[in-house]
């Protein structure tokens, strides 16, 4: 694998993480500071499986999306009854609680050497394609009764709960649906690097996630997107020495949230950009009968 | 026959006794009212009815069945739908949306369906959104269907809020003080327009306003309850020769 296609393959990855986001906290406003937790778990999944197991590739990731979306089932169930600046709260905890679990069973999981010689099965361009489908799944999900119920949860719970929404199940939903995808970006992980180690999944990385969100548009798949594509990409190409990189990272988040609060992209999709384009071409073709 | 049976309903915040033995019933296919000044307790009474709050004692039986201390979706699902004093639309969602959101709790393909967007899905969804815009149509606003509620005044967004309460095809339908701030034109248009919903659907309204003069053309019966508690009951022509009633309204004359 070439430098750029390797740089490439671990920004999408990363991606993925970050699209993951985009359903718990532009959807369903949840903010949850503890989600590289179920990368976490994913990458482990997959580190573990892949090294003591036969299992074909695909198999063995959608074991780790089930062993994330398991995860956020059982932290979730007690959470989304909750507050939700508590749930900000107890998701960092439960996180952190995650990653010390595994940098602790060092029998299993090899502790904080954690585990390595991770066969490399990842390309990019089953990056790509995997990018693709995640974005489908994440756009067919908004556009379903699902995404409704998010929405009118973040914008109004009793209101929701007086249409017949069960405000916890949606939000419990939203949260296993995320981390099944979260999960998947693990797992990918693992093949890309071909190593796990707990230390890169601590809170920081959540809250780096959230910070991208924000700049991107939270109301908006497309902003997430791209801002994902930004910030993972940009340091690598461009080789700031890492101090450099995150004041300009602070730099770009301070400015748009200071003079565009609703991110680069506000409540507009890619698609939007189609549908107007549809219907000037439709206007011109009235215009010339 | 009562779609819905109050008894001795109370609950209390604090040291404030919001609501206070109220007993009240709701005939089947009926317009019944509840007025009372500002303060009286009549939203917190249909926030006990809605399941917002638990009671602190008493029971509420709908279509013969207990439903005190149901969550507020369960008895959204058995047929009891409201609108909000204070508007409560989801802002991010259009209007059609907003109205189609009451069918979704109640549509049945799931998360499967959904990510792969399923014939079925399809299908349900394009009913639904259908049917969301004949109650748009219902209430005048087919055409503002992909707006945002903010884009509406005042008064339209109250229409919005009505159309996602009929949605959910209510046995039973709660309206809390729909008639504010209308003027007196938009109030006579607004009561032919209750009529028409109840002939059409044939459900059970209960009303709340705090002018008399707006509900007694519309009620079958009027419930007057002052200080978290039930004054007096009975039809508009009661209601207006009761003195008390009249005394809890002196100084109120708008
Ligand atoms: N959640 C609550 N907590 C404390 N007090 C409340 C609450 N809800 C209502 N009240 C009190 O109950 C009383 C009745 O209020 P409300 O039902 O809104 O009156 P109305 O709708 O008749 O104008 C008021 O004194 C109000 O302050
Ligand atoms: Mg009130």
């Amino acid at each position: 694998m070439s430098y750029y296609s390797a740089v490439m393959t671990s920004a999408i990855v990363n991606i993925i993480a970050i699209l993951s986001m985009y359903t718990l906290m532009g959807l369903t406003g949840i903010f949850s500071m503890g989600q590289a937790a179920f990368m976490c778990v994913g990458a482990y999944a997959t580190g573990m499986l892949a090294i003591h197991s036969h299992l074909p590739m695909a198999v063995i990731v959608v074991l780790s999306i089930l062993a994330g979306m398991v995860c956020a089932l059982l932290v979730g169930f007690p959470v989304v009854k909750l507050r939700r600046d508590y749930i900000a709260m107890i998701t960092m905890g439960f996180g952190e609680a995650i990653v010390a679990l595994l940098n602790n069973m060092s029998n299993i999981t090899g502790g904080a050497n954690g585990i390595n010689n991770i066969p490399r099965k990842m390309t990019l361009w089953l990056g790509v394609i995997i990018l693709a489908l995640i974005l489908v799944i994440t756009m067919n999900f908004k556009r379903s009764k699902y995404g409704r119920y998010c929405i009118a949860v973040k914008n109004d719970e009793l209101s929701a709960a007086a249409m017949g929404i069960n405000v916890a199940r949606v939000k419990l939903t939203a949260f296993v649906f995320a981390s099944g995808i979260t999960a998947l970006a693990g797992s990918l992980l693992a093949y890309t690097t071909t190593y796990v180690e707990p230390t890169a999944f601590g809170f920081t990385k959540s809250i780096d996630w959230i910070s991208f969100v924000f700049v991107g548009g939270v109301n908006s798949l497309t902003g997430t997107l791209l801002s994902g594509m930004i910030f993972c990409t940009l340091p690598e190409i461009l080789r700031f020495a890492d101090m450099y990189r995150i004041i300009a990272q602070c730099a770009i988040v301070l400015l748009v949230v200071n003079f565009l609060p609703n991110g680069l992209f506000g409540e507009h999709e890619f698609t939007d950009a189609i549908a107007a384009i549809r219907k000037a071409a439709k206007n011109r073709k009235r215009g010339n009968l | 026959m009562n779609i819905l049976e109050v008894k001795e309903l109370s609950i209390r915040f604090g040291g404030v006794k919001a609501v206070q033995d109220v007993s009240l019933s709701v005939k089947t296919d009926s317009i019944t009212s509840i007025i009372g000044p500002n303060g009286a307790g009549k939203t917190t009474f249909f926030n006990l009815i809605s399941g917002v709050y638990a009671p602190t004692s008493g029971q509420i039986l709908f279509d013969g069945q207990d439903i005190t201390g149901l969550k507020q979706h369960q008895i959204s699902l058995l047929g009891i739908s409201r609108t909000f004093q204070n508007i409560r639309l989801f802002n991010q969602l259009s209007i059609l949306e907003n109205v189609q959101s009451a069918m979704d709790a109640r549509a049945t393909y799931n998360l499967l369906d959904s990510i792969m967007t399923t014939p079925k899905k399809r299908r349900i969804d394009r009913e639904n959104r259908e049917k969301s815009l004949e109650y748009l149509r219902l209430v005048g606003l087919e055409k503002n269907g992909q707006d945002k509620p903010g884009s509406l005044p005042y008064g339209m967004q109250r229409k919005v809020e009505l159309a996602r309460a009929l949605a959910s095809e209510p046995k039973l339908l709660l309206l809390d003080e729909p008639a504010a701030g209308l003027n007196p034109t938009e109030v006579e248009e607004f009561i032919r327009l209750i009529h028409k919903i109840k002939e059409t659907f044939h459900i059970s309204i209960l009303l709340i306003e705090h002018r008399l003069q707006v509900v007694h053309t519309l009620s079958d019966m009027i419930y007057v309850l002052n200080f978290g508690q039930l004054l007096a009951h009975g039809t508009s022509r009661e209601i207006i020769e009761n003195r008390d009633v009249v005394a809890a309204y002196m100084g109120e004359d708008d």
